[in-house]
């Protein structure tokens, strides 16, 4: 099953994780208190915005086959496996969805 | 699932099992993964709750400033510290850097002993 592939998955969490790391270094100057509208014109903006959304990508990503690692490791029965990993991947995509309309709502509003 | 046609060796006797030093760094990395996953949900409304408007953005920033806050903002910036490091530890031994057992071990403390320091750090740093 290409879901479970090892090869891919060690590829996407390396450059997931490579990814954060250039994204927390980049954002480390900045991490100084804002104010609201600031906030929301960084976040709605054509910088802010993707590269939010990429930090939540690569999170998402991330988190998948970590996660996904630990339960293939810990949980042997093959119906709470798939219960497990289905709950995970749902949590996932809302917060993946979550975050793009929150980013679209602020970049709409601008 | 079931690729594999032999029985994967399992060895699962709790009390028996010995825990160097990577093994708990190991752990802790999963342990901490973990944590920030469960996190995750409560940052992404708390983004969207901070981009909505004016009261949002300040009920945000008292929440993430309030007493209780800082307890689970201790726990999450622990795991983050840790992961972190842990990962970049991980990433150099991809590429061939620290994998000897002593130099392993020696790195495995290290992290272990700098990212609850670290975190304490950046937690009074971020209160202050």
């Amino acid at each position: 099953m290409r879901l479970f592939d090892g090869q891919r998955a060690w590829v996407v969490q390396r450059i997931s994780a490579l990814l954060l790391l250039v994204l927390a270094v980049l954002a480390l100057p900045f991490a100084s208190p804002l104010d609201f509208s600031a906030w929301r014109a960084f976040a709605g903006g054509v910088l802010g915005g993707p590269l939010i959304a990429l930090l939540f990508g690569a999170l998402c990503a991330h988190a998948w086959v970590g996660l996904r690692d630990i339960v293939l490791d810990y949980i042997q029965p093959r119906g709470l496996r798939l219960a497990v990993l289905s709950l995970i991947a749902v949590v996932l995509l809302g917060v993946l969805v979550r975050v793009l309309l929150s980013l679209a709502a602020a970049a709409l509003s601008t | 699932m079931d690729r594999h046609p032999r029985r994967l060796p399992v060895f699962l006797k709790l009390a028996q099992i010995r825990f160097p030093i990577g093994a708990i760094a190991s752990i802790a990395h999963r342990v901490s993964g973990v944590l920030l996953f469960i996190a995750l949900p409560v940052v992404a409304v708390l983004l969207d709750t901070s981009l909505r408007d004016e009261a949002g953005f300040a009920s945000v920033r008292d929440l993430i400033s309030s007493p209780l806050a800082v307890v689970a903002a201790g726990v999450l910036v622990w795991a983050l510290v840790h992961h972190v490091l842990a990962g970049i530890r991980h990433l150099l031994m991809d590429v061939g850097i620290g994998g000897e057992l002593e130099r392993a071990r020696a790195s495995a403390r290290l992290v272990l002993i700098a990212a609850p320091a670290l975190a304490v750090f950046l937690l009074f740093w971020g209160l202050s």
